[in-house]
């Protein structure tokens, strides 16, 4: 179903706020709101790109990019390798939060609202994990050290900054999108929302799942 | 008009690009660290990322059955940042080695 028929379809229960354009001889029947989301997301990418680019300069740059002893000449503090296989756990987890997110689409496209908020739960459910992991990663948690206290610290190297910036504006999203989703799934449950707006929260979710699959290869693998 | 096919819900191809995505990360770790060539190993890399990133955009944001104006939209502003990121990383690369 197209999401401009899903909201000429789905008013019942929360008035006439969604506006429905005529098609457009460019864009179809997507939605002022749709469109709106994917503008922001375009410009919320370049912010990225910014970050990853300045990333690539400054480690192609770099006499010595990781600090660890008895390499490039490096014999002070010893930085931490980062944990790839823990992170990979947190890429998976945040892929299946997108396929979980995408069913929720479905299902609120085929009006099925106790679906579609169980798909939303679940997705709430794989952003708080993915946030718990991060904070693990940062500071530890159940008895394991983070990278602060093993020495990654911010404003020590040009190392620790990036990934700190990067990962911790990404976490940022996730926190966002987290919260996004919780508010959109009471509006789900008190009947207030349509297939449009289940789309669009999509689209931004996604997004953040696209994203973390770019930062992490190259944060990480590269 | 439209060129644009109107978004199906397809829940079998939503779990062949799971599955695919699950593969090609669990590829790209196990690239991440064999014993291969630096340059070799980045390439693959940012092939799989790049491969993995488009399939979510193209099947999960649904860029795939969206019209042909919306998907340049999306697409041709990418070709900046990358041309921005291969002559500069290429230019800090040129001044360490020189």
């Amino acid at each position: 179903m197209s999401s401009a028929a899903a909201v000429a379809g789905e008013h019942e229960g929360h008035g006439a706020h969604a506006h429905v354009l005529p098609p457009d001889e460019y864009f179809g029947e997507a939605t002022a709101g749709k469109l709106g989301m994917w503008i922001f997301l375009l410009s919320d990418a370049f912010s990225f790109g910014g970050l990853l680019l300045a990333y690539g300069i400054l480690r192609g740059g770099a006499q010595v990019w990781h600090h660890i002893q008895g390499q490039g000449g490096w014999t002070a503090e010893t930085e931490p390798t980062l944990g790839i296989n823990f992170t990979a756990g947190l890429t998976f987890l945040l892929i299946c939060s997108s396929v979980t997110m995408v069913m929720a689409v479905a299902s609120s496209a085929e009006k099925n609202r106790k679906a579609t908020l169980v798909w939303l739960g679940l997705t709430a459910l794989g952003g708080a994990l993915f946030l718990g992991g991060q904070f693990k990663e940062y500071f530890g948690l159940f008895g394991s050290e983070g990278l602060i206290k093993e020495g990654l610290v911010f404003g020590h190297s040009a190392y620790a900054s990036t990934f700190y910036v990067t990962t911790s504006f990404h976490g940022a999203h996730v926190l966002t999108g987290t919260i996004y989703i919780l508010i959109t799934l009471a509006r789900t449950a008190m009947g207030k929302t349509d297939a449009n707006e289940i789309e669009i929260l999509g689209l931004f979710w996604h997004f953040v799942d696209l994203v973390w699959i770019l930062v992490f290869t190259f944060i990480y693998l590269v | 008009m439209s060129d644009a096919a109107p978004h199906t819900h397809s829940r079998k191809q939503y779990w062949v690009i799971f599955a695919l995505l699950f593969v090609l990360t669990v590829a790209e770790v196990a690239l991440a660290q064999a014993p291969v060539e630096k340059t070799l190993m980045v390439g693959g890399l940012v092939a799989m990322a790049l491969a993995k990133a488009t399939l979510v955009a193209l099947f999960f944001m649904h860029l795939k059955t969206e019209m042909k104006a919306l998907k340049l939209t999306v697409f041709l502003p990418f070709l900046f940042p990358a041309l921005y990121a291969f002559v500069l990383i290429a230019e800090a690369s040129w001044r360490f080695l020189k």
